[in-house]
């Protein structure tokens, strides 16, 4: 008992934020509800985005009844790889991603090789519902293939990095590399087996990292030292997860983003309810460096000044790139 | 935010001190039983009067009946009395009851039974009486000796009671001389009294005798004397002989002042015998009973005043809210999983229906079967409402096997399923495997650990008779429980399994 006081100390101390906070001084206070259609459904925050001048990646089609299936192969003709999406899923259930064409076949990232009917198929079991929550019934979306960065080949398992910023009315306040491992089957879902990896806010480079709620140095699969590898444009990505407060008007996101080869950092969904994790992938409570963030806010509208995307990247780094300074060889 | 947090303040405190207050007046003011447990005696007093009827002539029975103003209420009174009216009357506090026949003969015997209990609801009478008389005539000697006995106790005493307790002292001890001028030889308690009421009534003391009876279970007693006397505020008891203060709370007062229990006109050598027992009786059904015979109807506006059947279905509904209030301390504080929210609570009502450790099994197998088979159902990629009822005809039919197999084998158990838990189950099994699409098998597994283990909880705090009893009768807990909801729904704390969560952050520092 006398223990767990002292844990429960130790931790409000190091400012960990706890799910009961979470919910009640951030989501509740920032989310409007009616505006979470915005993040659940991937087509809106695209469309969103693409108005807003944010990058995602490049919308090839949306399907939304039965009938438009035949509307596919006009849709694929052009592009030799995609991937195909319910609008609604949670968790990467019900995606299908193409790398390749093979006889008029085509071929999965995994190797597999699908027909052109079997694709019709999904694509109507996702129209009925089948993967989205609650079993409502969905959209399809056709988009483009990300080509992760080879920068991640050695610490990641198959599938695509993400990185995902955790923003403040505006403000980045946390970032966190996820990295795909076998227990994930290649998602980087952090509940799912995935680790976490810390990012310092102002120089783009990675920390130590967690996985299954434990600290740890190298990926489990790779055996590479997950710290100090550089993300490269790291500023595109803290503008473009900035910029995602006027996008969708939610206070408190998890912005999850990815670093194509070709294209940059592209964003690929909002979450509103970032789980919690990435405080022991950063080694860092969220509470201190959120509550410097709305005292920030509070001080700002006294004066009556609205800073733009980049003055809040700015502050976000000066305030909380703490690491590089402290460890400057890395 | 702080006007919203002032607001939040405001109304826990109000619904949880207006809960408590209904919940304290119910207590202490009407005076409603805690537990329902607590059982009260329930006395029935019976008393036989038997006389000799005179033959031609007549016969008229007055006997005096206790007044009720005490701490005592009637329940229940009846005259068992062949061919005689009975009449009752009220008189200078007392009450007596009036038999009559035009002839009778022979030995006749009529009963008079009161079943009384304990005062609930309503408040006694206030007392009132008076503080001042004349003195009684004295002369010669007497004089002499009541004026010797007097000053001494005047000496010796402060006020009324004092003055009063000094004189039955004075009175009992033997071997004073004045004392046994007055008692002039007699020493029975009828002589001692009259020579108490002759020294006060000098000191302008009034001074009334009152007979009781005493509610124990032996088969004959006499009425026993006691002295009264109102000293402004409220009446002082006095055991004529011992000088004890204050009348036992197991005295019923039958009758006040000098008059015989019993007269009798046209009849001869009458008697009374008194025979008592006393019922355990639950305390709310007595409750109940006197609520019935007296005007204070404080069950009226409570959940008794529903038909029974209703009553039943309410102990059950009342308890819901502190089913959900388990979840809401588990989910909130501990930081347990739970499927959904109230998924839990009605799995818990479900368990009304099969027990505990039985319902445990029987969800454990038919969903664990049930979810084997919506897997299945995944690879043939259905959609979702033709899969949903193959589920649910699979539930439907395996819930029949489990009945046959268990009525075979004489386990009646089996047969305990209603619509109700199958209905659930099927919810259940749906939930778990959309659980299981979005967040895997481990954490599914996980969620049904901790659903059974908060239904399982909730369901034992739900069925506590005691807990069930405490919150029908008194429903504004339930004010109580909605101010410490609304104080949760501002919880920022961390649960308990976060610490666990975030330990490995404190490793290093």
């Amino acid at each position: 008992m006398l223990n767990l006081i002292k844990t429960w100390k130790a931790l409000s101390a190091q400012g960990i934020m706890g799910i009961n906070r979470r919910n009640a001084d951030y989501v509740l206070k920032y989310n409007k509800r009616h505006l979470y259609p915005v993040v659940d459904d991937k087509i809106l925050t695209k469309e969103r985005a693409i108005a807003a001048g944010i990058d995602v990646p490049e919308l090839y089609g949306i399907i939304e009844t039965e009938k438009e299936v035949d509307k596919l192969p006009g849709i694929l003709a052009k592009h030799k790889d995609f991937v195909i999406k319910p609008a609604q899923g949670a968790g990467g259930d019900g995606i299908i991603v193409i790398a390749d064409r093979y006889e008029g076949r085509y071929k999965t990232v995994s190797g597999k090789i699908i027909s052109h009917e079997e694709i019709e198929h999904h694509i109507s079991s996702i129209l009925s519902g089948l993967y989205s929550l609650g079993g409502h019934r969905d959209r399809v979306l056709i988009e483009y293939r990300v080509t992760p960065d080879p920068i991640f080949k050695g610490i990641s398992y198959e599938g695509v990095p993400d990185i995902r910023i955790i923003v403040l009315m505006g403000y980045p306040v946390m970032a966190m590399l996820r990295l795909p491992t076998r227990q994930s089957s290649g998602k980087a879902n952090l509940h799912q087996g995935a680790i976490g990896v810390g990012v310092d806010l102002a120089t783009g480079l990675t920390l130590k990292g967690t996985w299954l709620n434990n600290k740890i140095t190298k990926h489990p699969d790779t055996a590479q030292e997950v710290e100090g590898v550089q993300l490269p444009d790291w500023d595109g990505f803290m503008k473009l997860a900035a910029g995602c407060y006027e996008l969708s008007g939610l206070g408190y996101i998890g912005v999850d983003m990815v670093l194509d080869q070709e294209k940059g950092p592209l964003i690929l969904e909002l979450n509103a309810r970032p789980g919690l994790n990435i405080q022991i992938a950063n080694d860092a409570g969220l509470t201190k460096r959120t509550h410097a963030v709305e005292a920030r806010i509070a001080e700002l509208k006294k004066k009556g000044i609205e800073e733009t995307p980049e003055e809040r990247v700015r502050f976000a780094q000066e305030m909380f790139g703490h690491t590089a300074r402290q460890t400057p060889s890395a | 935010m702080r006007s919203t947090n002032t607001h939040l303040k405001f109304m826990v405190a109000l619904l949880v001190s207006l809960g408590l207050a209904i919940t304290a007046y119910q207590i202490f003011v009407i005076g409603i039983p805690v537990t329902e447990d607590a059982t009260d005696n329930l006395w029935t007093v019976d008393a036989k009067v038997e006389f000799q009827a005179q033959s031609g002539k007549p016969v008229k029975v007055n006997m005096f009946v206790p007044p009720m103003t005490d701490n005592y209420v009637s329940l229940n009174e009846s005259f068992i009395s062949n061919n005689y009216g009975v009449s009752v009357q009220r008189d200078n506090g007392n009450r007596s009851l009036t038999w009559s026949a035009r002839r009778a003969k022979g030995k006749q015997t009529l009963y008079y039974r009161l079943v009384l209990s304990k005062r609930y609801g309503g408040e006694a009478p206030k007392a009132k009486g008076s503080i001042y008389r004349e003195s009684l005539p004295l002369e010669g000697p007497e004089k002499i000796a009541a004026e010797a006995l007097l000053s001494p106790i005047r000496q010796h005493s402060a006020d009324v009671e004092t003055f009063i307790s000094e004189t039955i002292r004075r009175v009992n001890r033997p071997g004073d001389d004045n004392v046994a001028l007055l008692l002039a030889g007699d020493n029975s308690v009828e002589k001692k009294v009259q020579v108490i009421d002759l020294l006060l009534s000098v000191a302008h003391i009034p001074m009334e005798r009152v007979r009781t009876i005493k509610l124990v279970e032996i088969n004959s007693q006499e009425p026993e004397l006691w002295l009264r006397s109102f000293n402004g505020e409220k009446w002082l008891y006095f055991h004529p002989e011992s000088g004890q203060q204050g009348l036992p709370a197991d005295r019923l007062i039958w009758w006040l002042g000098e008059g015989e229990l019993v007269s009798i006109e046209g009849g001869k050598k009458p008697s009374v015998t008194f025979s008592l027992n006393s019922n355990e009786l639950n305390a709310i059904r007595v409750a109940k009973m006197s609520d019935e015979k007296t005007d204070a109807s404080f069950l009226d506006y409570s959940l008794y005043g529903l038909p029974l059947s209703t009553q039943q279905t309410y102990k059950i509904m009342i308890m819901i809210p502190i089913g959900v209030l388990v979840i809401l301390v588990l989910r909130n504080l501990i930081g347990i999983q739970t499927l959904g929210t109230f998924t839990p609570v009605l799995i818990a009502l479900a368990f009304r229906e099969t027990q505990v450790g039985f319902g445990i099994i029987l969800f454990t197998v038919i969903t664990a079967l049930g979810l084997s088979l919506r897997s299945y159902l995944e690879h043939l990629k259905l959609q979702m409402l033709p899969r949903l009822s193959i589920v649910l005809t699979f539930v439907v039919v395996l819930i029949a096997i489990i009945s046959l197999f268990s009525h075979k084998l004489g386990l009646e158990r089996g047969l305990a399923i209603a619509l109700f838990p199958m209905v659930i189950l099927t919810m259940t099994i749906e939930r778990l495997s959309i659980t299981w699409e979005e967040r895997g098998g481990a954490q599914t597994f996980k969620i049904a650990v901790g659903t059974a283990i908060a239904a399982s909880l909730a369901h034992l705090l739900m069925t506590i008779p005691e807990l069930v009893y405490f919150v029908f009768t008194f429903p504004g807990v339930l004010l109580v429980l909605v101010g410490f909801m609304l104080a949760m729904g501002r919880y920022r704390g961390y649960r308990l399994t976060e610490l666990f969560r975030f330990k490995a952050m404190l490793k290093d520092s």
